[in-house]
């Protein structure tokens, strides 16, 4: 009798899966889901700002998706997302009174809007999904297209998952008053990425997810909207990230644990890390508290004061979000779920500061506090 | 949604489908569909029909090749890994022993009868290839018996879900594939026959996914000089096996749960017993002397 | 450094993997065990961080689009 290398039991079932009876797992059903979100930043206060609006932005956001297989290896989704933005966004530092950086924002609320549409298609194998999304973005002063391929293997019997992502974007981008402001009319970007991820369950009721990726951009990287951003044409990022799932049948709750390390080249480290645990309430609710810690150090160029007197060439900046910060998330979910469809509602609140990294530094008066509420719906037929 | 148990008979057993069958579909037509299906494999697979595709295949042994289907041709590939799984234990040629061990015999069969047998006999003499399979002696003859009901449990538990049904479970003769757990989430509570019993059930199994098979010997002997045989003969010496009563496997597949409790049948109390802890899938199985062993309760 | 206690980590876990069996993965399955338990929520707070911090990437990031502010 065999009794060892291979177990008889992953050989056999290795042969079955060459039955017509016996294939790999598709989606079954249709889902269609839907989500309203809002936020709002908080206001700057008075003494920050030297000239503009203390005002920062409000953000509506509508999200719509579709997924549906279309034949036995076939399914297609659908995505689309609209945002509504108005508010003022910083356009430069100064020193002020004290020494500190003081805020020179833009004026009067202006109201934008982003659409994004995604199209995707995945081909189901055996043990093996192939899939294709073409990606379309536009608002009044940004453009971009992208496309992701996706590939990713079951092995060992479906316990563990090889991932591996590949995408193209490309985007153009036009300054709303370009001339007045004497900003640049139009320049473009684009960026090239890959990524690769394991996922392995550990046992009955944990899983682990080990990925990493790499990022090469180039084209213009400034932030066109700022009265003094150089930055180089070049940028190359990459990340390693870490997603946890437990599950505590005694608590009959779910934890989640991530983490995500990011460095690129513009000098910029950063670790997330988020919590959340999804607690089950009965047959019907589920609560989950969340939290994420974020925190990163500056890039090799952000200065605190624009400083006009270095030469236009040398790389600067004064954007808040390349200075050296952290930054807290406290989140509560609440999800109501029946068979074919579930209700779920969800706050979040936002706090950064300079202090709150683990490599401190000074408060960037531009760093943000928001608060942001959504309500989802989802229905599966 | 309505909760549908229908009953029938197919490939010589008692068969029942449980199903939890949505409102917006038609009842009779899923129904009608999943037994079509087993009689489907009936129709093919069954040595009792004489225009089945194994009858075919048997007729024309030591004289031409026959064409089968991807299907067939799955099936085979399948039964020669069970076949060396197994180090030749499981051997659907192994049918044609009937005719040296049957029902009604006087006297035991001479040593030189066993042998003339055993020629006729061998998986690894078969011919066959993605499209077609000859038989090279005339005698020889092909027994899905213990593989296509398992099989035909799993294909019809797929057909079912492709319509849409995702809670119940196929039996066919015992061999159970369950297709989704009841309506409620609770897990299908399935008994487990005592063999030396009346029709009690020994265990009471819990599935809420996947397949359990039992393969026993209980059901079908021979009584030859006084002494009772099991109606399975082992393939490489000739002789009745000599081993445990009954086991029932737990797998994700009927099939695979079908072979390792059908080997495990094959081999001797000792061997069988090692074959079922190799396998490592939840199993009980029931010796001679009445002994339980295995990991299910 | 940091990175090299995660990924430490990470190996000891990969590395102490049960053998799961098919009808015993029903914990595996429930919606909270996802590594996505909401896909469009995870898709909001990409973008929403990826507008407001200098990072991007990780699991299942990427898109087109700005939305900067």
């Amino acid at each position: 009798m065999k009794t060892s290398q291979t177990s008889p039991l992953v050989a056999l079932c290795g042969a079955a899966l060459s039955l017509p009876a016996i294939s790999a797992t598709q989606p079954v059903q249709t889902e269609m889901s839907i989500k309203t979100s809002s936020y709002e930043e908080r206001d700057l206060s008075e003494r920050d700002v030297v000239v503009g609006a203390t005002e920062r932005y409000d953000i509506d956001i509508n999200q719509f998706r579709l997924l549906a297989p279309v034949s036995r290896a076939w399914s297609l989704g659908v995505d689309i997302s609209r945002e509504i933005m108005s508010g003022a966004s910083p356009w430069g530092t100064v020193a002020g009174v004290d020494g500190e950086a003081s805020l020179i924002m833009s004026g009067a609320t202006i109201r934008e809007k982003r659409t994004e549409v995604s199209l995707s298609a995945t081909y189901y194998g055996q043990d093996a999904s192939y899939s294709v999304g073409l990606i379309r973005s536009e608002e009044n002063d940004y453009d971009a297209t992208a496309i992701r391929l996706g590939g990713e293997w079951d092995k060992n019997n479906g316990l563990s998952t090889l991932s591996l992502g590949f995408s193209y974007s490309s985007d153009d981008i036009k300054p709303t008053d370009a001339e007045t402001y004497g900003r640049v009319a139009k320049e473009d970007k684009d960026a090239v990425s890959a990524s690769v991820s394991w996922t392995q369950v550990l046992n009955k009721a944990s899983t682990l997810q080990v990925g990493a990726g790499v990022t090469k951009h180039s084209g213009f990287l400034n932030d066109p909207y700022k009265l003094r951003d150089v930055r180089p044409d070049e940028k190359l990022a990459w990340n390693v990230n870490l997603r946890y799932r437990r599950f505590f049948d005694n608590q009959n709750a779910a934890l989640h644990l991530d983490y995500r390390y990011y460095s690129d080249d513009f000098g910029i480290d950063s670790h997330t890390f988020y919590a959340a645990w999804y607690k089950n309430l009965g047959a019907r609710f589920q609560v989950a508290p969340n939290v994420r810690f974020y925190s990163q150090g500056a890039s090799d160029f952000y200065v605190a004061v624009d400083d006009y007197s270095l030469p236009a060439i040398e790389n600067q900046s004064t954007d808040y979000r390349l200075s050296s910060y952290g930054a807290y998330t406290f989140g509560l979910k609440v999800i109501f779920n029946e068979i074919n469809w579930s209700v779920s509602a969800g706050i979040d609140h936002y706090i950064s500061s300079g202090k709150y990294g683990l490599s401190s530094g000074k408060d960037h008066p531009a760093l943000l506090s928001f608060n942001m509420a959504s309500i989802g719906f989802d229905l599966r037929f | 949604m309505n909760t549908v148990t229908n009953q029938f008979r197919a490939m010589g057993c008692p068969c029942e489908l449980r199903l939890f069958i949505p409102d917006k579909l038609n009842q009779e037509k899923v129904v009608s569909c999943c037994v079509a299906e087993a009689l489907r494999f009936e129709e093919k697979y069954s040595r009792y029909r004489p225009s089945s595709l194994v009858s075919r295949i048997n007729a024309a042994a030591g004289v031409k090749a026959i064409d089968i289907d991807p299907e067939t041709s799955a099936i085979l590939d399948y039964t020669r890994v069970c076949f060396e799984q197994s180090d030749g234990l499981f051997d659907i040629t192994a049918g044609s022993l009937r005719s040296v061990w049957h029902q009604n015999m006087k006297t035991l069969p001479s040593q030189e009868v066993i042998e003339r047998g055993l020629t006729k006999i061998g998986f690894d003499k078969l011919i066959f290839s993605t499209d077609s399979i000859f038989l090279p002696f005339t005698g020889m003859e092909l027994d899905f018996g213990g593989v296509v009901k398992e099989y035909a449990a799993d294909a019809i538990a797929t057909l079912a879900k492709s319509m849409g049904i995702q809670h119940g479970l196929v039996n066919l003769g015992g061999d159970v594939c369950v297709i989704g757990a009841q309506q409620d989430g609770t897990a299908w509570p399935i008994g487990v026959i005592d063999p030396f019993g009346h029709g009690e059930a020994i265990a009471r199994i819990e599935l809420s996914e996947g397949a359990l098979t039992t393969s026993g010997s209980y059901e079908r002997f021979f009584q030859v000089e006084g002494k009772t045989y099991s109606h399975l003969i082992n393939p490489l010496t000739g002789w009745p096996v000599e081993g445990l009563v009954s086991a029932s496997v737990i797998a994700e597949q009927t099939i695979v749960a079908g072979s390792i409790s059908s080997i495990a049948l094959l081999a001797d109390t000792a061997g069988g017993l090692a074959w079922l802890q190799s396998c490592q899938a939840p199993y009980l199985a029931i010796d001679q002397n009445k002994v339980c062993h295995g990991t299910l309760k | 450094m940091k990175i090299e206690f995660v990924v430490g980590l990470a190996i000891l876990l990969l590395t102490s993997c049960e053998s799961v069996q098919p009808w015993e993965r029903g914990t595996l399955a429930r919606p909270e065990m996802q590594l996505s338990r909401d896909q469009l929520g995870d898709a909001l707070y990409d973008q929403v961080y990826y507008s407001k911090e200098a990072s991007s990437g990780g699991a299942g990031a990427a898109g087109a689009g700005c939305g900067c502010n």
